[in-house]
């Protein structure tokens, strides 16, 4: 199997290239989301970065720094605030440790809304410019499973997966999928496959091609046409998915813009 | 006073000051259509990471998503739902607060996400050109309940901006008004001498219980709160200590006396000033204020943020020059004249309660004007203890 | 204008609302005090002795100890103050 990916050195081989403008914390969400839509760029919502005490510090920051560690991403431009816990200076140095290709900007010291606009937009296409992207052999696919319940359909995508000499790594733990698809971005999965809950929409993650595979729930059978494939897909038929999206075939939650993401986070904010 | 509010009374008698239509998604996978309506339309829209999931931290979701959605700033919600019966159960309550106008759009009625998308963008400005046509009308001051915030403080926060909020909030309570201080990280230290100001020996107990009972969860966790509080922007501005910190953010809350205590996004059931138990996190805490029907918000900054509510307009009040003078577009009004020596503490909390009625009566806040939209739900994991 | 900001007529510390330059002297309010560090605007300056351990007081409230011996005109800061509650040594 000879497929070409994105060089992005130490950190893999990436099946997307993806420029990511993370927002470090909650507060620079919106003006990340319009600098990122200026530039065609990958943003999404969350809720950290503020208020976090305790071990919740280190897990956000590690959070951030792995997603910006991910393979599907060239380049990354953080925004803060300037005023929050996570220092966007300290975590634009440790992001940097695994992604070199990593400029970030305050919004306190960049003259407000209008001013982090301009500068943001000028700072993600210079990093656009300077990081071009490499292509490279991919020599192994990593491939996430997301389920709730497991079936037969997933063991023997499973057992399919294996003999095609595919990696794969499940998430299966946690009550929201958001939480499973965090899960399987921090072990750099390069795309999910998941067998969304029956009782909850087809959904992804901003960064990783995810592939909904409807079950025969009231609600599945209603929004069948946003789910990449049907009940009852084969293993077979699931597989030949998963090798198109490596190659780069769009999947549906791909082709809808990202909402919000969730981190796991164990402690109250204050 | 020369000055006097008008407004749009709802059917259940309170007030709003903004004619709002609010796109409310009820599952995380539904925001990424509410977002791009607001980007479509002139109606402003949530989002959040809630798929549904009923665990301990429910309740609270259930409170803020209710009362937010009812919020009387509001004209009209649209609620995106995959109709579930949590979901459901969600529009039933909001509807039962005091939300007159909605429209449910059931995706798994539907059947398509665009098609979702479609149909609420129709009745987002369908809603919007009725809301138009609704004209202000006198309403008494004590329609108007302010919320008093503050972030990214800096030494300053406590001698300039926060006491001239207070001069406002002042103002108001005498008026009639309600008005309510949050942040119960920002008044540990500061308990004594705003339990010393109930009206009623029971209140005093309650404001000093709240506090020890946050500070019992944060114990409970082992943890040392000095990582965050004060936090690091705090501490290059100046501020050492959380106490410090205290001192000056119990000021937004001047010298009236306090009538009572409310649990987070609980509504205020009479006029006065009250203390509300909410994080110090700004947006945790905007978020609380909307949900408990507060309908303008002051937050006094001393590094500047843009923060916004979908529903409530948050003015915006620098504590120094300086930072008013290098961001403006995040800025309404700039208190650090008092440190200037420019203006008096009197003369910039009138000027903070001349900008309150007139954002009240419809002139847009910096935060308005930048389309600022943030929401964010409030989880305690675990971590509440009594 | 006026470099120093005394809150309360029982506080042993200053709010500095210009930056101040180690080495200068400062003349207000009856007071004079040579500055010990440099110390940026919005941050505090002793304006009475204060013994390690002892309460520093602004707005006229306590707002935390002395960690070691400061001497008026010195910088306090969290260098040399630390807040009585929810500190680790509470926590411990």
């Amino acid at each position: 199997m000879k497929r070409q990916g994105f060089d992005r050195a130490l950190r893999g081989v990436g099946i997307r290239d993806y420029q990511l403008i993370l927002p470090s914390v909650v507060c620079s969400t919106r003006i990340a989301s319009r600098i990122a839509n200026e530039v065609g760029s990958k943003t999404f919502a969350h809720q950290h970065g503020c208020g976090i005490i305790g071990n919740d510090v280190e897990g956000i920051s590690d959070f951030f720094c792995d997603l910006a560690k991910h393979p599907n991403v060239g380049t990354v431009l953080i925004v803060g605030l300037g005023c929050e816990t996570i220092q966007g200076n300290e975590l634009a140095a440790k992001v940097k440790e695994s992604n070199p290709t990593t400029s970030y900007l305050v919004i306190q010291e960049s003259g407000g809304v209008a001013g982090t606009f301009n500068d943001g937009i000028t700072a993600a296409k210079l990093l656009k410019s300077t990081y071009p992207p490499h292509l490279k052999n991919l020599d192994e696919l990593v491939v996430g499973v997301e389920f709730s319940n497991s079936n037969s359909e997933i063991e023997s995508l499973i057992a399919e997966l294996k003999a095609s000499g595919i990696k794969f790594e499940i998430a299966d733990q946690n009550k929201n999928p958001g939480l499973n698809f965090s899960e399987l971005m921090r072990r750099g999965v390069h795309l999910i496959v998941s067998f969304t809950e029956p009782n909850q929409p087809p959904s992804g993650f901003p960064l990783i091609p995810t592939i909904n595979i409807a079950s025969d729930s009231a609600l599945h059978s209603a929004l069948a046409k946003e789910f990449d494939l049907p009940n009852g897909s084969t293993s077979s038929a699931i597989l030949n998915f998963i090798l198109d999206v490596a190659d780069g075939k769009e999947t549906k939650s791909e082709l809808s813009k990202a909402g919000e993401i969730i981190a796991p986070r164990v402690v109250r904010s204050v | 006073m020369s000055k006097s509010l008008t407004g749009y009374p709802r059917a259940d008698g309170r007030v709003g000051f903004r004619n709002q239509v609010l796109v409310m998604p009820l599952h995380s996978a539904l925001c990424a259509t509410a977002r791009r309506i607001s980007e479509e339309s002139a109606a402003v829209a949530i989002t959040h990471d809630w798929s549904g999931e009923i665990d301990a931290d429910f309740a609270r979701i259930f409170k803020v998503m209710t009362g937010f959605a009812a919020n009387p700033n509001i004209f009209a919600t649209i609620f995106l739902t995959l109709g579930t019966p949590g979901e459901l159960e969600i529009i039933d309550k909001s509807k039962s607060i005091g939300l007159s106008n909605s429209t449910i759009v059931n995706v798994s009625e539907i059947g398509s996400m665009e098609l979702l998308y479609e149909i609420a963008l129709k009745e987002a400005i369908s809603y919007l050109a009725l809301a138009d046509q609704v004209a202000r009308v006198s309403v008494p001051w004590s329609s108007l309940h302010l919320g008093l915030e503050c972030g990214g403080s800096d030494a300053l926060s406590g001698i300039t901006a926060n006491p001239a909020l207070g001069v406002a909030s002042d103002m108001l309570v005498e008026l009639g008004a309600v008005s309510v201080l949050g942040e119960t990280t920002e008044i540990l230290g500061a308990e004594h001498l705003l339990a010393a100001r109930a009206l009623d020996p029971n209140v005093g107990k309650q404001i000093i219980e709240t506090v020890a009972r946050y500070e019992r969860s944060i114990n409970y966790e082992g943890i040392d709160m000095r990582g965050a509080q004060p936090s690091r922007g705090n501490i290059e501005g100046g501020l050492t200590t959380l106490e410090e910190k205290s001192l000056g953010a119990a000021k937004k809350a001047g010298s009236a006396p306090f009538t009572g205590v409310l649990e987070y996004a609980d509504p205020a059931p009479k006029p006065g000033l009250y203390f509300m138990d909410t994080p110090g996190h700004d947006i945790e805490q905007l978020t609380g204020f909307a949900a408990a029907g507060i309908n303008i918000v002051v937050f006094t900054s001393g590094r500047g943020t843009p923060t916004g509510s979908a529903v409530v307009p948050t003015i915006k009040v620098s504590t120094n020059t300086q930072m008013a003078l290098s961001i403006p577009d995040l800025i309404d009004l700039n208190a650090g004249t008092i440190a200037d020596g420019t203006q008096t503490l009197r003369e910039v909390g009138e000027l903070i309660f001349n900008e309150i009625v007139d954002v009240a009566n419809g002139k847009l806040t910096a935060a308005e004007l930048g389309r600022h939209q943030e929401f964010s739900l409030s989880r305690m994991y675990g971590t509440q203890i009594n | 204008m006026r470099s120093l900001l005394i809150l309360n007529t029982i506080d042993n510390i200053a709010v500095a609302l210009a930056d101040l330059e180690s080495g200068s002297i400062i003349e207000q309010d009856g007071l004079q005090i040579e500055v010990l560090n440099q110390i940026p605007r919005g941050h505090k300056i002793a304006t009475k002795p204060i013994s390690k351990n002892e309460g520093v007081i602004k707005y006229g409230e306590r707002m935390g100890h002395a960690t070691s011996d400061i001497k008026v005109g010195e910088h306090v800061h969290t260098h040399n103050v630390l807040g009585d509650r929810l500190s680790a040594e509470q926590v411990k």
